[in-house]
């Protein structure tokens, strides 16, 4: 990726008006709040024609959510809006594109099995002389000039799901363009495309602006945000924390004011000062799911953060651990032996995998606690495949004593628990199955505060009972409150490691991204 | 790009056929089979027999195509079909006017889609269980309105609609000729039908198009409703009569149908030509099978293993390309 940056074309943008005019989109004070979460709490932002505004943060800072909320997808709780000066209303997506905003999503809106030029004009079909058909020759036609703007040579009747992601991102490009938009949304544009995609979209970018457009960037990458940005604004925890020029800052200023959660976490960690033998070691590995060349190291006794953006890999590390991923190449050496066949196989051997959709993936969620807590040790619990509902109870218990499961029965339907208690349930349950290397992923994702801190300090008590972790989070303040050592990923890759008296939010972040 | 490039011939709805579907080597494969094995298959009367036969099921196979590609179902179809042939058949015998006896069918067919409709979109209750409910409620509502004796004494005229014929054309045939070129335009020509692969694809992009995709989902299961209502009238007509139990199942053959014909259950991905000869393989099986005398259980469990069949080839092929 590193290659990628030295190539992210530079390019010449015409300057803002030093004292910009009326802002052509302002919204003051918005906020909105989802059960448990404020994701946007008074926010204000505002952008000029003919502008490239920078938006930044880090996951789950709010970007999304004010994205959301300027198109119209998200209704704010408070706040008002102004176009051109003058107080409006965006109450669903129709409104904004009243208002000519348009906005190009990471996660794809394209429909698979209609074609390009059908994705395209979706909700803006064109009717035909003949009244209720649609003018499929004007949709070629019109489609065929959106795809030569921005240079896509696919035909526009090549049904979406045919494309690669590449070609599907910028079809999605392709889709916002045609809308004619005043405000041009873009998130994380670039994170799909190639290098010859990214110089086009750029240089289309770029035209626009000449035409007075505004556009609004999601980014990820430092340099982009220098190379593009007349203006930058930084947000963290859902707040506004910061706004600066380009011309006045410097990626560290900015680093720094991303960073910095408040992460109330009461339970102190008692360090690995001797870690024991090596329990996961991979070396050069690479999987069907795109990662590649993965080293790293796990010792009994050690907590490990795995740690990067969204998207950079992560996840797909823990399937290939997992044996869920096929390897392609290298190898995962677990007690030193070399890991063959599937999640059964690794499971056997000791790995337990908490996934990050701890509903979806990790529990039964209509069985009760004690099932869920048999499911995975029932080869440990019953070696000769005769189960017995009272070996299980007990072993259940046992578990809900130790691990301190807030319930009422074992007997109970874990759908009930909270989300802290779930969590221990998934975690009993590869304790019941004798597992000596956790790999969590997301461990606090929709957990709160309270619980939060106990289930670390289960985590704690698991490695201080001999047990190893790798632990994946996108909370940078969590990796440096529990970790012993942690790898930073970008782009599918390692790259970098950052030992207990390197560790810190800074430091992640800017392994993270695109910085020098 | 190359590599993405397509073999699809622009503009025509041949660009939407993959190569060889398992449904055509289906088809070719078993009237093959038939004209070898039965003599009377291959005789220009039993080939129109096979048509004039199928088109009951393809009233039902199109919209279920419709339905199956929002990612829904409908299990109460036949059951639908059975009450709103029954209405009719009432109505008809009453009043003598065939126009009275049709509204009212299409009245019972449009209120159980209404309802199917706004228990699937409104509540969110999963199609599958929404129409099983209403399945039943429409069989029982069935064996009420008849007290579970057929109908009797259905006028020549309503005869006429199944028997008659224009310019030698039995008239089945020309009534499904008419709603397969009908649903063919709805789903490749208009609004609704970019909607309807939309609403299986990818809801959420109709969101942020500004579409209201609610309404939407409630006409396609109303759609599938006015269609068993026009189904009872050949249904009724057929068999001279209005029975409590006429249609019982028939919404099986119709996703056998659908399935067959290559529309996936996920992701909008339908073919409406794949349902036409869907329902033509099942009128061949069916009608080989009769001419073989094997009976009709034995041709139930037929269809299945044809259905496997054909996934089979599909996936077969999905997966090599």
């Amino acid at each position: 990726m590193r290659a990628v940056m030295a190539t992210t074309p530079r390019l010449e943008l015409a300057a803002p008006p030093a004292v910009p005019g009326t802002p052509i989109l302002e919204l003051k004070g918005i906020s909105k709040t989802f059960p448990g979460v404020k994701a946007l709490d008074d926010v204000s932002f505002a952008v000029w024609p003919g502008e490239v505004h920078m938006l930044l943060g880090e996951n789950g800072a709010g970007k999304s959510s004010l994205m959301k909320v300027l198109c119209g997808a998200y209704q704010a709780d408070a706040g008002e809006y102004f176009h051109n000066g003058e107080k409006v209303e965006i109450r669903s997506p129709a409104d904004a594109r009243r208002f000519g905003i348009a906005v190009i999503f990471q996660e794809f809106s394209l429909v698979p099995y209609l074609d390009v030029a059908q994705n395209i004009f979706l909700g803006r079909e064109f009717p035909s002389r003949i009244p209720g058909l649609l003018d499929r020759r004007r949709l070629y036609r019109e489609a065929q000039k959106v795809l030569d703007l921005i240079g896509l040579e696919v035909d526009p009747r090549t049904k979406v799901h045919q494309l690669g992601v590449a070609q599907q991102q910028m079809v999605e490009i392709g889709k916002a363009l045609s809308q004619d938009a005043r405000i041009l949304v873009m998130d994380e544009p670039t994170a799909a495309l190639s290098d010859r995609e990214t110089e086009r979209l750029f240089e289309v970018m770029r035209q626009l602006q000449a035409k007075g457009v505004a556009l609004v960037y999601i980014s990820h990458r430092m340099a982009e945000v220098f190379a593009l940005g007349d203006r930058i604004t930084v947000l963290r925890d859902g707040k506004l924390v910061g706004r600066a020029l380009p011309g006045e800052t410097s990626p560290d200023e900015l680093v720094r004011m991303m960073v910095g959660r408040n992460v109330d976490m009461s339970y102190p960690r008692r360090f690995a000062t001797e870690p024991g033998e090596v329990v996961l070691e991979t070396k050069g590995l690479s999987s069907s799911n795109g990662i590649r060349d993965i080293d790293l190291k796990v010792r009994a006794g050690e907590i490990v953060g795995l740690c990067g953006l969204v998207g950079s890999g992560r996840t797909e590390v823990a399937r290939a651990i997992f044996g869920a991923d096929a390897v392609t190449a290298g190898e995962v050496r677990i007690f030193g032996k070399q890991r063959t066949g599937g999640p059964d196989a690794a499971a056997f051997a000791g790995v337990g995998l908490i996934p990050e959709s701890r509903k979806a993936e990790g529990l039964a969620l209509i069985r009760t606690v004690s099932d869920n807590l048999a499911v995975a040790g029932l080869p440990k619990l019953f070696p000769n495949m005769m189960f017995s509902p009272g070996k299980a109870r007990r072993s259940a218990q046992e578990l809900i004593q130790r691990l301190r499961i807030a319930t009422p029965s074992p007997n109970q339907s874990v759908a009930v628990l909270s989300g802290g208690n779930q969590q221990k349930v998934v975690i009993g349950k590869w304790l019941a199955a004798g597992t000596r290397l956790f790999i969590f992923d997301e461990p606090t994702r929709g957990i709160d505060v309270g619980a939060k801190s106990e289930i670390f300090a289960l985590i704690d008590q698991l490695v201080a009972e001999g047990a190893a972790v790798l632990m994946i989070s996108s909370e940078q303040a969590e990796i440096v409150h529990v970790c012993d050592r942690a790898y930073v990923m970008r782009g599918k890759r390692i790259v970098g490691e950052l030992g207990r008296a390197d560790l810190s939010e800074e430091n992640i972040v800017r392994m993270g991204m695109h910085d020098e | 790009m190359s590599d993405h490039a397509l073999s699809s011939a622009p503009g025509s709805a041949r660009a939407r056929i993959p190569s060889v579907p398992g449904v055509a080597v289906a088809l070719v494969g078993l009237s093959v089979l038939f004209a070898v094995a039965s003599p009377g298959f291959l005789t220009a009367g039993n080939l129109s027999n096979i048509l004039v036969q199928s088109v009951i099921l393809l009233l039902l196979a199109l919209p279920m195509t419709l339905i199956i590609m929002t990612e829904g179902l409908d299990l109460s179809m036949g059951a639908v079909l059975t009450l709103a042939s029954l209405v009719l058949a009432l109505i008809v015998v009453a009043t003598q006017s065939l126009m009275l006896g049709l509204a009212g069918a299409l009245c019972v067919g449009l209120a159980f889609g209404l309802t199917n409709g706004w228990l699937v979109a409104s509540l969110g209750i999963p199609p599958f269980v929404a129409t099983l409910g209403t399945l039943g409620a429409a069989q029982g509502l069935a064996l009420i309105v008849s007290d579970g004796q057929s109908v009797v004494g259905i006028p020549r005229f309503v005869r006429l609609v199944y028997s008659g014929e224009v310019a030698g054309i039995p008239n089945p045939i020309l009534i499904g000729a008419g709603f397969y070129a009908l649903f063919h335009v709805l789903l490749y020509h208009t609004r609704f039908g970019t909607y309807i692969c939309a609403l299986g694809g990818n809801r959420e992009a109709l969101t942020l198009a500004g579409v209201k995709w609610k309404r939407l989902l409630i006409s396609v299961y109303m759609l599938g409703g006015a269609m068993a209502g026009v189904a009872a009238l050949l249904m009724t007509a057929r068999m001279n009569a209005g029975h409590p139990t006429a249609a019982i199942g028939m919404e099986f053959d119709a996703i056998a149908a659908v399935a067959l014909g290559g529309t996936s259950f996920e992701k909008g991905n339908g073919w409406i030509f794949g349902t036409l000869m869907g329902v033509l393989t099942v009128g061949v099986l069916r009608n080989g099978l009769n001419l073989m005398a094997v009976p009709s259980s034995v041709q139930v469990a037929c269809i299945g293993v044809l259905v496997i069949f054909a996934l089979f080839l599909d996936g077969m092929r999905s997966k090599k390309s």
